[in-house]
C-alpha cells in the first residue's frame, strides 16, 4: 500500500490517537512556504501511542510486524517539544510507515513500546540517554552507549559540552 | 527448551541428554553454582571492543548481557555539526567492513530530500557494482572469521586472499582500501579508471570457482556442521519481534530482501531480469534459524551478488558520473527515512533539514545494533562452548553497534 492507502485504512479502523498526516509539498513563494521534501508521516497522540502501535501490528491489512527504528529529534534549541519517531515495516505487504509523537521538553515521558515490539528495548535505552526521555514501563532503562555517570543529554540541541570527565580535561 | 528443562536434561546422569541426531550425551552429576564470566571487552570472538556478561551454571549459560559503548564516537551528534558532504567520511566508520554501502545509504537519504537532483545512470550502475563487491568482501570476513571463531584456521586465509583483491579494486577506483567516501551525494566521486570494469568481470569469473572451494571447505564440512547446526536457533516469530534484518532474518526462513521487495536504484530492473535471487535458510542441517543457516545465507549471497555485478557490467555505458551538485550543498527543508540492504541488514538513515548547510538530525539505524539485541534472549539455555559460535553467527561490527 502507498501512504495514502495506509492513512485511509488507519482512518477506517479508527486507529486510536491518530492526529494528522504530513505529506511533502512543493515550495510556494506567494505564501512564503518553503515546502517540505522527503517522506510522508503520521502524527499520533503520545498518550495513546502503545494502542496505536498495537493496532498497526495486529491489523491484517496493515501488518506492521517489524519496528525498524525508534528515535527522537529535538527540532529547535529554544523549542518546547521533542518528537519521538517510529519507523514500521511490513515484510508481507512491503510497505513502511513513519510515525511522529510530540512530547513537551518539560515532561519528556512516553509509554514504552517494548510490550508491542521487543525491538524497542535497546532503541528506547539509546533514545532515553541521548534525549532524556523517560519510557514508562521499560523493563531495563539503563544507559546503553554512554557511561552510567554521564551528565546531560547529548543529542538535545541545548546540550553543553562538558569540560572534564572524571578529572580528565577535554578542552 | 527452558533453562529448567535444559538443566534437567543435562543432569540426568545415566540416561543422558538426547541430541537432535538421536545420539545420547552423558554428563557426570556434579554440583554447580552461578558464576559470572566477563567475555570481553578484549575477546577475539567479540570482533571488536564489546563486553558480554555471561551468567553460567556449570557449562550452561543462564544469562547474557551485552555491554556496548566502548567504541561510541557520537556519529549522530557530529552529523548535526558538520556540513552534508563533510559527514560522508564518518559514514565509512560505522560499518567499516562495508563502507561503500554506508556511503550509499547516506547519499540516498540526502538525495531523497533533494527532489530536483538527477543521478546519472552510469553513476547508479557503478554504485551498484561497488556496493555488491563490498557485500562480497564483507561476507568474506563473516565467513572467514566465523570459521576462525570455531577453530577452522584455513578458510580465514582463503577469504582474506580474495578480499585483498577486492580492496585492490577499490584502491584503483578511489584510492582507499577501507574507508572509501567514494559514493557521494549526487553520484560517485570519479569515473572508473580504464580497464577497471573488465577487471571486475575477471574477478567475478575467478571468484565463482573459488566460491565452490569455500563451500566445500567450510560450509558443508562435517565438523563445522556439528558445531553450528541446531544451536542459537531464532524462530521466525522472535526474529520479527526483535526487528532483525538481513541474513539474520533470512536465516530464520523469512523471504525478505529490500533490494528485491522494496527496490531502490536499479534493483527493480535487476530483479525483473531475474539476476537477483534471494537465498533463505531452510534448516537443511538442523533446525530452521540455527547458526548454520545464517552462515549458509551469507555464503549463498556472495554467489548471488556476482549475478548482479555481471548484469551491471553488461548494461553499463559511458556517461557522466556526478549529478549537478554545488560545492556547498544546501538541502531543502524536509525529513526522510531511507533504508537500504547492507550486508548485515537494513541500514537506515533518518535525515532532516531546515534548508541550511547542516542537518538538523542525522540518525543512523545500524543493523548490527538491533541484530545484537536478540542475544539476551538467544543465549540462555545454551552451552558455554557454543556461545562463541552463537555470537559469531550474529556477524556484528562493533563500530556500527556503537556508532
Amino acid at each position: 500500500m502507498d501512504f495514502q492507502a495506509i492513512h485511509d485504512r488507519l482512518r477506517a479502523i479508527e486507529a486510536p490517537g491518530l492526529q494528522a498526516a504530513d505529506e511533502p509539498r512543493e515550495p510556494n513563494k506567494e505564501k512564503k512556504d518553503p515546502g517540505r521534501s522527503g517522506n510522508p508521516f503520521v502524527t499520533v497522540d503520545p498518550a495513546r501511542i502503545v494502542e496505536f502501535l498495537t493496532v498497526c501490528r495486529d491489523d491484517s491489512k496493515l501488518d506492521f510486524r517489524i519496528l525498524i527504528d525508534l528515535t527522537a529529534t529535538d527540532p529547535k534549541a529554544d523549542g518546547e517539544e521533542l518528537s519521538v519517531l517510529f519507523e514500521l515495516l511490513s515484510i508481507r505487504k512491503k510497505h513502511r510507515l513513519s510515525i511522529k509523537a510530540s512530547i513537551p521538553k518539560s515532561d519528556a515521558s512516553i509509554q514504552s513500546a517494548t510490550a508491542v515490539y521487543r525491538a524497542a528495548q535497546w532503541h528506547e535505552r539509546e533514545c532515553g540517554e541521548m534525549y532524556g526521555i523517560t519510557f514508562v514501563g521499560h523493563p531495563d532503562p539503563r544507559n546503553i552507549l554512554l557511561p552510567d555517570d554521564w551528565v546531560g543529554y547529548p543529542l538535545r540541541k541545548d546540550y553543553e559540552f562538558p569540560t572534564e570527565y572524571n578529572g580528565i580535561s577535554c578542552e | 527448551m527452558t533453562i529448567e528443562q535444559q538443566k534437567g536434561a543435562l543432569t540426568l546422569g545415566s540416561e543422558g541428554r538426547v541430541l537432535p541426531s538421536g545420539e545420547r550425551e552423558f554428563m557426570m552429576d556434579v554440583s554447580t553454582s552461578d558464576l559470572e564470566v566477563n567475555m570481553g571487552p578484549q575477546h577475539p570472538a567479540t570482533h571488536g571492543v564489546m563486553r558480554i556478561l555471561l551468567r553460567t551454571d556449570g557449562e550452561l549459560v543462564t544469562g547474557a548481557q551485552p555491554h556496548l559503548g566502548y567504541l561510541h564516537r557520537c556519529a549522530e551528534k557530529i552529523g548535526e555539526n558538520v556540513e552534508w558532504l563533510q559527514y560522508l567520511p564518518y559514514t565509512d566508520r560505522y560499518d567499516y567492513l562495508a563502507a561503500m554501502n554506508n556511503n550509499l545509504g547516506y547519499s540516498l537519504a540526502v538525495e531523497a530530500l533533494m527532489p530536483g537532483l538527477e543521478i546519472p545512470r552510469r553513476a547508479t550502475l557503478i554504485r551498484t557494482i561497488c556496493a555488491e563487491i563490498n557485500r562480497i568482501a564483507s561476507h568474506l570476513i563473516a565467513f572467514g572469521t566465523y570459521g576462525l571463531d570455531i577453530g577452522a584456521f584455513t578458510p580465514f586465509f582463503y577469504a582474506f586472499r580474495e578480499r585483498e583483491w577486492i580492496q585492490a579494486l577499490f584502491e584503483k577506483i578511489c584510492g582507499a582500501r577501507l574507508t572509501y567516501s567514494y559514493i557521494r551525494i549526487g553520484g560517485v566521486f570519479n569515473d572508473a579508471p580504464p580497464g577497471w570494469l573488465q577487471e571486475v568481470g575477471h574477478f567475478c569469473d575467478v571468484f565463482e570457482q573459488k566460491w565452490q572451494e569455500y563451500y566445500d571447505l567450510l560450509v558443508v564440512n562435517h565438523v563445522f556442521v556439528k558445531r553450528t547446526a541446531d544451536i542459537g536457533v531464532i524462530p521466525e516469530e522472535m526474529a520479527l519481534d526483535f526487528g532483525l534484518t538481513g541474513p539474520m532474518l533470512r536465516g530464520s526462513g523469512v523471504d525478505f530482501d529490500l533490494r528485491r521487495d522494496m527496490p531502490y536504484m536499479v534493483y527493480k530492473e535487476i530483479s525483473d531480469a531475474g539476476a537477483l535471487k534471494v537465498p533463505i535458510g531452510r534448516g537443511e542441517m538442523g533446525t530452521l534459524g540455527d547458526c548454520w543457516d545464517r552462515l549458509f545465507v551469507r555464503v549463498q549471497e556472495m554467489k548471488e551478488s556476482l549475478a548482479v555485478i555481471r548484469w551491471c557490467l553488461d548494461s553499463i555505458e559511458p556517461g557522466p558520473v556526478l549529478g549537478d551538485v554545488p560545492k556547498v550543498i544546501k538541502v531543502p527543508p524536509g525529513e526522510a527515512y531511507v533504508g537500504i540492504e547492507n550486508p548485515r541488514g537494513e541500514l537506515g538513515h533518518y535525515v532532516s533539514s531546515d534548508g541550511g548547510k547542516v542537518a538538523t538530525r542525522c540518525r543512523v539505524r545500524g543493523p548490527s545494533f538491533t541484530n545484537l539485541a536478540v542475544l539476551e534472549d538467544m543465549m540462555p539455555g545454551t552451552l558455554l562452548a557454543d556461545s562463541v559460535a552463537i555470537i559469531g553467527s550474529t556477524d556484528i561490527v562493533v563500530g556500527e553497534t556503537d556508532r
